[in-house]
């Protein structure tokens, strides 16, 4: 009777220490997308219809987290992890979703469970000790990242000594991050900051420099999976924004896959056309950037990016005429457009219109004050008609941020002075453009400098 | 003899007068008051189901004694279908707060796609002007001192035709009168408008990275009531953001206003002023172009005070949901984002803030936290049902210089309302020593939130000219100091006077002011409680 009685209670407590399981949420599905509709419909239905199965819930969860409905995700993955406890990938998506909840609390304590049922896990100790620091418990969150080898793990430590005051600590484990990846942004720019604290200004620098190079590039996260909950993602806006990171990662075949997967999944998405237009134009394929530019004008023709997008493809085929009506069109939807104002400017200035081309250049200034090409352009014509101070004022313009146009832009630059008479500033200037051109490898630069330092009778060593 | 000099100049004038009011229910910190008054307005945003951006963006509200009666009046900025509204605060003289609807009479019910509003004496007569942003052509209302203005944005020169959002009156040339700075945000028009979309693929609000960023303008004031473009001259126009928020501090202690602007998803300016007409862009040197992660958040509303009472002005940015706000404490030389270590940015991170504030609103000598809140993409909890973007405002107590702690829940059933909160103005708009609210909602009712619980505490309230800094001594306490300064917040103009909370210490032991030259005068120190005013030197 006793060791009845004594079994029941152990198991009113094993009962009662495990989570009753939520009801999967209520989905306005309506609302979605046909593609994530039928996503998140299709697992629905099966988590419905397995209503035991913790799997089908944290499908269900996964396929709402990747699109960002995050309140509905928690739902399924609270069941989830009721339902199939011994499963680490729930409480660690659990931790995700409450921490864009702004639960910081709850994220760590779903973490905590997650690493308890896999300590091995790098990424759930990672996100543990950035959820630490972001609770303030910095103590914890230091000794934590102290254990891991990571690039991330080393600049979250410097966060940690920073948020503590300890500069030189901060220092330390922030150039170890940069060492590790040279390419951390935002190491780069906390490095930054902390070497200006200490008024080490001119060390700061070059990592101000080497933040806004590489701003949002962060270290591979090798997180498997959050890689599985982002790969559920058939929102056609997914599509066009993994297009967008691979065209920018020059892999431009790849990008327009994936704006055509981007108009399966949403026909009207005209920004995949409008993108595509300028994809298929520079991977040699005019006649499908045709065909996308005439779609994307069928669904809105007020797109002056499309318009745009257009005049620049007629300009790589060689159709002036083609590209001075795309671009002119495009002013005409949206007179502030610098790029169109610079693009037809060219135009113009070709065909010899050069006041023309000066009013647009002027306007793409105006409209965008920082844009180096319609400086350079503007530079160029006045310098020919010899207003050189003014000239040089547009040149100057162009020299930062430094990249592989700086050689040619500070050569355009070192010309106007020497013209202007300025050749105490002119002839080094030249040189620096030289020795700028050899560094980054463009030889038909450097030999034009060459010849001209050559004529100014200047050495060229 | 220098004594005497300084005491005439420290007149002590009549805006200590106080309302009498039924006490408040326990736990009340701020009472909606707005149908009460009179204050009646309702934004209207103009949506179609186009989704351009103007309608989701708008609208502010100014907070100014346009008839010099001592007492604060309300302007209010219309979206669509209808002109902007001033109601004039009938406080004095009849000593009670009910506001009149005076807009036909003043003439200033521009009607356009309003944004906010900005104000200052900028021809020096005396009486406070008010410039209006749009999006397309803004216009400077010149206050004629009679009740009435006259709209005289061409004549004065300061027509800006794009889509300008908050502006800012600054002698930036410290010549003695008040320049004009004007934020313009992106080069959206409706013919260009893109379709953007939700996560979930349906249709959605476009951020601004969906377009190009239009530069700022700044405009001199030369003086007889004319202005002279000097974006380019003063390099101003050097770099473009989606500007959103402004507030002019002078953060290198050098005497000079310097601007700070607070851009949407893309880096915030910090204008450097070099005393010689121009300004260097340095926020990304001095650590206020991003937060401490180096990312660029979606700055809207900014706020400059001294929150942790170490004699400089801190700022705050507000920012979207799941990004929280960003809190950079003036560390001197250069600014340091400390919003996770007072706590601001998990208090903050579920929530869009725009309306940013720093109040004392318990007068305890502490700066808290004002944050009006709204979403500006559909909020997924709210999915399915109308206008799907509301949230909470937020208020943050100062638990004395080191972290902030939300108080919204205790703070009275107005701050339990959820809608879509945009402009917040702040001022003492019943004159009862305490800082109190109006908030605009987009697609919703102006809000008036009377302060309850500030004047509890002992307080000091001193009208100075915009741009000079006073400072308040007491026994065994850091100076505090406050400058006037009628920008900040989101598309809003705010109660000129500067307010202190004087907490369990109110016996003032000095009073400095700082001019706008940078001269210092010590002044006999005044009693708790009142009002007073310093007329310029």
């Amino acid at each position: 009777m006793r060791l009845w009685a004594a079994a029941a209670i152990l198991c009113c407590v094993s009962c009662t220490n495990r989570p009753k399981a939520p009801e999967l949420p209520q989905l306005a599905l309506d609302a979605f997308l046909p593609a994530v509709r039928t996503e998140a419909a299709k697992a629905l239905e099966a988590a419905r219809a397995n209503p035991a199965d913790g799997a089908a819930a944290g499908k269900l969860g996964m396929i709402l987290h990747a699109h960002q409905q995050y309140g509905a995700a928690e739902v399924c993955y609270r069941r989830a992890e009721a339902l199939d406890p011994k499963r680490p990938a729930w409480p660690y998506y659990l931790s995700a979703v409450y921490a864009q909840e702004g639960n910081n609390l709850a994220a760590l304590d779903a973490m905590g469970r997650a690493l308890k049922l896999d300590p091995s896990y790098a990424p759930a100790q990672l996100r543990m000790a950035e959820l630490l620091l972001e609770a303030g418990r910095l103590g914890e969150s230091g000794e934590r990242y102290r254990k891991l080898s990571s690039a991330e793990a080393s600049y979250g430590a410097g966060r940690v000594h920073a948020a503590k005051g300890e500069t030189a600590a901060a220092i330390e484990s922030f150039e170890k991050a940069c060492a590790q990846f040279p390419e951390y942004g935002a190491a780069h720019y906390a490095l930054a900051l902390a070497l200006r604290k200490q008024g080490r200004d001119a060390e700061a620098q070059p990592h101000f420099t080497r933040y806004e190079e590489h701003k949002l590039t962060v270290p591979p996260s090798g997180d498997a999976l959050l890689a599985e909950v982002k790969k559920l993602n058939v929102a056609a806006t997914a599509y066009v924004r993994e297009g967008a990171d691979l065209e920018a990662q020059g892999k431009l075949a790849e990008a327009a896959q994936a704006h055509l997967k981007a108009l399966e999944a949403d026909p009207r998405m005209e920004q995949a056309h409008i993108n595509l237009i300028s994809l298929y134009g520079r991977l040699g394929e005019p006649e499908k950037a045709a065909q996308h530019y005439r779609a994307a004008v069928a669904l809105n023709p007020s797109r002056a990016e499309c318009y745009y997008n257009f005049g620049v493809l007629q300009f790589s085929l060689k159709r002036y005429d083609g590209a001075r009506e795309a671009f002119a069109q495009a002013l005409k939807i949206n007179a502030n457009y610098a790029e169109a104002h610079s693009n037809l400017g060219f135009l113009l200035e070709t065909e010899g219109k050069v006041k023309d081309a000066v009013d647009h250049y002027r306007k793409a200034i105006d409209n965008q004050p920082g844009y180096r090409l319609a400086h350079f352009h503007l530079g160029r014509i006045l310098v020919n008609q010899r207003q050189y101070a003014e000239s040089i004022a547009h040149f100057e313009k162009t020299l930062t941020p430094e990249d592989d146009s700086t050689p040619r832009y500070r050569y355009a630059l070192a010309v106007a002075c020497v013209r202007s008479g300025n050749r105490a500033r002119g002839v080094p200037m030249l040189r620096q453009a030289r020795a700028e051109a050899i560094s980054r490898g463009q030889s038909e630069i450097a030999g034009t400098i060459q010849k001209d330092l050559r004529t100014l009778g200047e050495s060229v060593e | 003899m220098k004594r005497t000099a300084l005491a005439l100049l420290f007149a002590l004038c009549c805006g200590c007068q106080r309302t009498t009011k039924a006490p408040p229910e326990a736990a009340e910190i701020f009472r909606e008051a707005a149908a009460a008054t009179g204050l009646d307005f309702r934004h209207n945003s103009g949506a179609g189901g186009e989704f351009h951006m103007t309608e989701i963006m708008g609208s502010g509200a100014a907070l100014f004694d346009y008839d010099n009666d001592g007492d604060l009046d309300v302007y209010l900025i219309q979206g669509a279908g209808g002109g902007n509204k001033l109601f004039r605060n009938e406080l004095i003289p009849a000593g009670r707060l009910r506001f009149a609807d005076v807009t036909a009479q003043a003439n200033v019910g521009h009607a356009g796609v309003g944004m906010g509003a900005a104000t200052g004496d900028y021809d020096g007569d005396g009486f406070t002007d008010l410039y209006v942003t749009n999006f397309g052509g803004n216009v400077l209302y010149h206050n004629n001192g009679d009740g009435t203005f006259t709209g005289v944005t061409a004549r004065a020169g300061v027509a800006v035709g794009r889509w300008s959002t908050s502006a800012s009156f600054v002698d930036y040339d410290r010549d003695g009168d008040l320049d004009l700075f004007v934020l313009n945000y992106i080069d959206f028009t409706p013919a260009n408008n893109k379709k953007c979309y939700a996560p979930s693929g349906e249709r959605d609000y476009c951020t601004p990275k969906a377009y190009e960023p239009v530069a700022s303008r700044l405009f001199r004031n030369d003086g007889g009531g004319r202005f002279t473009d000097v974006t380019v001259a003063s390099k101003i126009g050097s770099s473009a953001g989606p500007g959103l928020g402004v507030v002019a501090a002078d953060v290198n202690s050098d005497g000079w206003p310097d601007l700070f602007v607070a851009n949407d998803s893309s880096a915030n300016l910090l204008w450097i002023n070099r005393k010689d007409g121009t300004f260097l862009e340095q926020a990304l040197t001095l650590g206020a172009a991003y937060s401490e992660d180096g990312i660029a958040k979606a700055g809207m509303g900014v706020a400059a005070g001294d929150y942790d009472n170490d004699g400089r002005d801190d700022l705050l940015v507000l920012n979207l949901t799941r990004e929280g706000a960003t809190l950079f404490r003036s560390a001197g030389r250069s600014f340091e984002d400390v919003s996770l270590r007072t706590g601001i940015r998990p208090l903050t991170f579920a929530f869009t803030g725009f309306g940013a504030g720093w109040i004392d609103y318990d007068n305890d000598g502490w700066l808290d936290v004002f944050m009006a809140n709204g979403a500006v993409t559909i909020v997924e909890a709210l999915r399915g049902t109308p206008y799907p973007f509301h949230q909470k405002n937020l208020l943050l107590r100062n638990e004395a210089g080191g972290r902030f702690r939300d108080v919204s829940s205790a703070a009275g059933p107005t701050m339990q309302l959820s809608e879509v909160s945009r402009g917040a103005a702040f001022g003492d708009i019943d004159n009862d020593g305490d800082i109190d609210i109006v908030v605009t909602n987009n697609n919703g009712p102006a809000r008036l939130m009377l302060n309850e619980a500030g004047s509890k505490q002992p307080w000091l309230t001193v009208k100075v000219k915009p741009g000079t800094r006073v400072g308040v001594e007491r026994a065994g306490e850091k100076t505090l100091w406050r400058q006037a300064r009628t920008d900040s917040s989101y598309l809003s103009a705010n109660d000129p006077r500067v307010h202190f909370g004087l907490g369990k210490n109110p016996v003032i032991q000095g009073l400095t002011v700082e001019w706008l030259d940078g001269r210092r005068d010590r002044l006999p120190p005044p009693k708790a409680n009142q009002s007073i005013s310093v007329p310029s030197r």
